[in-house]
């Protein structure tokens, strides 16, 4: 039995490790790089959307934070019934959140495209974001 | 050993790993280092294993990941402690599952392979474990709920950040049975004041701050 352990746990370890340093190859060259955030469909610059949107200041944990009012934004982009949706986050590397309204409109988008909201927990904040999906 | 050695131990052991995800991991997430993945490789899987090592009770760890979750609860230094608390209590009930299969005395970890390769499996499977968890109860806790493309719209990114805790893993616990073997123990009479005295101050230092901090 422990025989049969000591040939198993070895490969599943080999295993493993090829499997981290695919998965890192597979994440780093299908990162998306785009100087653009497309919002329900459509793309625009980090720059359009802070020369139309609100500027709010939140507080979170690490101190005060100032961006463009999601919920401005959403309003601004021509979602028509904003509490009837859900929002779809999506960042460069492919991670994503979604969130409905209640906290969509306490959020803010920065200028180096990162999201906070300030009262939820860190894996909502989405980095590098390319995509703002309205289903 | 009797049940309440094992209370004792449970919750110095699980108090420490609380407060070292706290404290050092705090430190090393503001310097903008991978803090989730450095802190399983080390210290999640060292208090583990040594924990596992020194009691021989299976059951222990997941006890441990139940108080270190607690106590990263109120982390008073950096906030998502509810992602993180949920991703470490899953972390202990893991690693149980991982190593039901070993003997409670490690007779298969003779060798430096087996050592090596359990702890490359450790620190993978412990952190994507907690990862995934984290992300599946967070959403459903905080409120907007869990959606399925989601975690697997990410899971390229889990399965690549297990690397780092493997690697980390793959050293520790050999350097953890060596130190094991030289069988430092505290005699029976110094034992409930240094365990409850040692997760007295971990409470303390950690609640205490966040109390002044909130």
């Amino acid at each position: 039995m422990i025989l049969g352990k000591e040939k198993i746990i070895p490969i599943f370890a080999m295993i493993v490790i090829f499997v981290g340093i695919f998965s890192t190859i597979y994440v780093q060259s299908t990162n998306i790089d785009r100087d653009t955030i497309k919002i329900n469909g459509q793309e625009y610059t980090i720059d359009q959307l802070f020369s139309m949107c609100e500027m709010r200041i939140i507080e979170i944990d690490k101190g005060e934070i100032t961006g463009i009012a999601l919920d401005d934004l959403i309003s601004k982009v021509g979602v028509g019934c904003p509490q009837c949706v859900k929002y779809t986050i999506k960042a460069k590397d492919k991670y994503q959140q979604t969130v409905d309204w209640d906290i969509m409109k306490t959020g803010i988008l920065t200028d180096y495209s990162r999201v906070y909201f300030p009262d939820t927990a860190h894996s909502f904040w989405v980095r590098d974001v390319i995509e703002i999906e309205v289903k | 050993m009797n049940n309440f050695k094992l209370l004792a131990g449970i919750l110095v052991f699980g108090s420490l790993w609380g407060f070292s995800e706290c404290i050092i991991g705090s430190g090393i997430n503001e310097l903008g280092l991978p803090s989730g993945a450095i802190m399983t490789g080390f210290f999640t899987i060292a208090f583990l294993v040594i924990s596992r090592r020194i009691y021989q009770k299976p059951g222990m760890q997941l006890g441990m990941g139940l108080v270190a979750g607690g106590l990263r609860l109120f982390n008073p230094f950096v906030g998502c402690q509810l992602c993180s608390a949920l991703a470490i209590m899953a972390e202990g009930a893991i690693f149980e599952a991982l190593w039901y299969k070993i003997s409670v005395n490690f007779s298969e970890l003779k060798t430096p392979i087996m050592q090596v390769s359990m702890g490359i499996l450790s620190g993978y499977f412990v952190y994507i474990g907690g990862y995934i968890v984290t992300q599946i109860l967070t959403p459903i806790i905080s409120g907007p709920g869990f959606f399925i493309e989601n975690l697997i719209a990410v899971m390229p990114n889990i399965l690549s950040s297990g690397l780092l805790p493997a690697i980390i893993g793959a050293f520790v616990i050999p350097v953890v049975l060596f130190i094991n073997k030289l069988d430092i123990r505290l005699k029976d009479r110094f034992y409930y004041p240094t365990t409850i005295g040692v997760s007295a101050f971990c409470w303390f230092f950690v609640f205490g701050y966040w109390l002044l901090l909130t």
